[in-house]
């Protein structure tokens, strides 16, 4: 049984163009995604700013409210939960956040803002073993405990992300959500917050949905990959497949435009002509029709539906095979 | 002559015994036509580095403590008010991060471009000339545009703008600081792809200031990598990426995942990027190297002439240890 299952999700957002007065349009953030993610699995998801991936990663867990859809977690419909039921499950599934400065109170020691997520959830019997606990966690993501009554100023990006990893992990979650959880910190340290990640996932079995828009740094953490564009995914398979061979032009598009270190490779880049349509008004038929480099004329007017190519490769595109 | 040359550029920030040395004795010079990358992380110095080319570093705070920087043989620090103004978008232009940020939000981008036209070519400050100039970066329909607000175009667009605007003085140097860091990487690729038809059909150096190694290759001639506030390693881009001499670069280019490689487990540097003001004794990087001696914390190392073209912040990058890994990974 897969730990999460997403089924049809859609995450609309009213665009108001008056203060008062219903909305006419919406941006479809996240249309009618479907996925699942094993326990202890990493399953990456890769697209341009503005394409729903932090929507879809933030609807996932419930930080976001779906418009339509379900979220089944271990068995469990979760996208009507409310109120103390959601906060129950919310002990199962985390999230560590793209910006380590922003998303710790700056007023707050690293041992109150991971005790916080003990205290609601009760995991911790006395204040001795709350303190047992932090430390344990401090010391599970490379930090010094003596220095838990620290504030987070007093701390670098990569040991800001690592107190967010901790916190995160204080209640013993599923799943962790980790949006742009390297792309904020310096090159030299974004190592140590992959590996830290891989070593926590083999030690505890938590399974990643792991948003990012860096395709190397999402293929080397990741055993699945999903493309997304304009709210919906374009393609998912195996990480080394579909780096190894892309059915989408877009995401051969994508992957032809990162950059390499060496300057003798052999990569032939695919230069898309144009930016990412508004999501307001997005173009009829296949999305990515007019920026794809081998469209016909039936992708202007027909849909591509997501089809499964080979077992576990799924790509949405008239012309891939 | 080259037409930049910087030679032993110091700066420093406050004063007294609170006061921090950014830019600790670099050395670097950039013939026409040219392409020389400034890598690092943050707290190199390299943007810095690059602002105080045009003496855009206001002073205070900071102190132009030592050194000189050449333009076409005039010493930039020591211009007058007047002369630097003629320099600036003049003789170097620049392109920075965020073209949201940098462009004015309540003027038609036409209007922004004229004003850098105005000042240094009044004889075409006109439309038509800021049609070519939109043309030239590749804005489609750019007659349409003329009239637009920067919030009416998308980040690539914005950074396009900029570009334009940069060029209309006709610069023969453009220093672009992270100019794709802030895009998409789809949007990334056409604007490297820009860069590099610009500085060909155009003839102008540039100076490019990143932390992304991967467009290094793509664009440089030369490349010099920074650490803590000094170059630790200079020299001849395809050198310096395939055969990395110091520990720092060999390291960089191991921690980043590679597209084309299967590795299990990226090779991470310990420890984090020094503060400003707090740089260990000896050698900057000793704390982080890999290879470190007992010798590294003692003796701050010379950037030492190693090869022809190339330049080495390290006295071990010779011995077998620093050199066994110096391939890259892939």
């Amino acid at each position: 049984m897969p730990l999460l299952e997403i089924q049809n999700l859609k995450v609309h957002f009213p665009v108001q163009p008056r203060l008062f007065g219903r909305a006419k349009e919406f941006v479809r953030a996240v249309d009618d995604v479907s996925f699942c993610i094993a326990p202890g699995e990493t399953v990456g998801l890769v697209g341009e700013s503005g394409c729903g991936k932090t929507t879809l990663g933030r609807a996932v867990i419930k930080l976001i409210e779906p418009t339509a859809g379900r979220i089944v977690f271990e068995g469990e419909d979760i996208a009507g939960l409310t109120g103390a039921q959601l906060r129950a499950r919310r002990r199962r599934f985390q999230m560590i956040f793209q910006d380590p400065f922003g998303s710790l109170d700056p007023r707050r020691t690293v041992s109150d803002s991971i005790g916080e997520a003990l205290d609601i959830h009760r995991l911790a019997s006395d204040a001795k073993a709350r303190r047992q606990r932090i430390d344990a966690l401090l010391k599970n993501v490379g930090l010094d405990p003596s220095h838990a009554s620290r504030l987070p100023h007093e701390f670098s990006g990569g040991q800001r992300q690592r107190i967010g990893i901790a916190r995160a992990l204080a209640v013993e979650p599923k799943l962790i959500v980790c949006d742009e959880p390297v792309s904020a910190l310096d090159v030299s340290v974004q190592a140590q917050i992959i590996n830290l990640l891989q070593d926590l996932q083999r030690e505890h079995g938590i399974a990643y949905l792991f948003v990012a828009h860096d395709l190397a740094v999402v293929k080397h953490i990741s055993r699945r990959i999903l493309v997304m564009y304009l709210g919906r995914i374009v393609e998912s398979g195996e990480a080394k497949e579909v780096c190894r061979s892309p059915k989408h032009p877009y995401t051969q598009a994508l992957l032809s435009a990162v950059p390499v270190v060496d300057p003798d490779s052999k990569r032939q880049r695919i230069l898309l002509a144009g930016d990412v349509p508004s999501p307001i008004h997005p173009p009829g038929g296949c999305p990515f029709h007019p920026r794809c480099p081998v469209a016909e004329a039936r992708c202007k007017t027909e849909v591509p539906t997501l089809r499964e190519l080979e077992p576990g490769r799924q790509a949405a595109c008239h012309l891939a095979t | 002559m080259p037409l930049l040359e910087i030679k032993n550029l110091q700066i420093e920030f406050g004063s007294g015994a609170s006061s921090v040395r950014a830019v600790d004795g670099i050395s670097v010079s950039l013939e026409a036509g040219k392409t020389l990358c400034l890598v690092g992380e943050s707290g190199s110095g390299k943007s810095v580095t690059a602002l105080s080319i045009a003496k855009l570093v206001p002073s205070p705070p900071a102190r132009y403590v030592g050194g000189e920087i050449l333009l076409e043989g005039r010493d930039v620090l020591k211009m007058s008010s007047r002369e630097l103004r003629d320099i600036r978008g003049g003789l170097v232009s620049y392109v920075f991060q965020e073209p949201g940020a940098s462009l004015n939000p309540v003027f038609r981008i036409g209007a922004q471009i004229k004003e850098s036209l105005k000042y240094h070519r009044p004889a075409v400050a006109n439309d038509v000339e800021v049609v070519r100039l939109l043309k030239l970066v590749g804005i489609p329909a750019p007659e349409s545009r003329l009239r637009n607000y920067p919030h009416e175009m998308s980040g690539g667009m914005q950074q396009r703008v900029m570009i334009a605007m940069a060029l209309a003085s006709q610069p023969k140097l453009l220093v672009a600081d992270e100019p794709t860091t802030a895009l998409d990487v789809t949007i990334q690729a056409q604007i490297i792809e820009l860069l590099g038809d610009l500085r060909q059909k155009l003839g102008m150096a540039v100076l490019l200031i990143t932390h992304n190694l991967g467009i290094v290759g793509d664009l440089a001639d030369d490349v010099a990598v920074m650490y803590a506030g000094q170059i630790v390693e200079h020299g001849p881009v395809r050198e310096v990426l395939q055969r990395p001499l110091h520990p720092y670069t060999q390291a960089l280019i191991r921690s980043v995942p590679d597209l084309e490689a299967e590795v299990e487990r990226l090779t991470a540097i310990p420890g984090a990027v020094p503060l400003l003001g707090s740089f260990p004794d000896g050698c900057r990087f000793h704390p982080r190297c890999p290879k470190a001696q007992s010798s590294c914390s003692a003796q701050a190392p010379e950037l030492a002439s190693v090869q022809s073209g190339r330049r080495v912040r390290c006295p071990l990058w010779e011995s077998p240890a620093v050199n066994r890994s110096s391939t890259l990974h892939a």
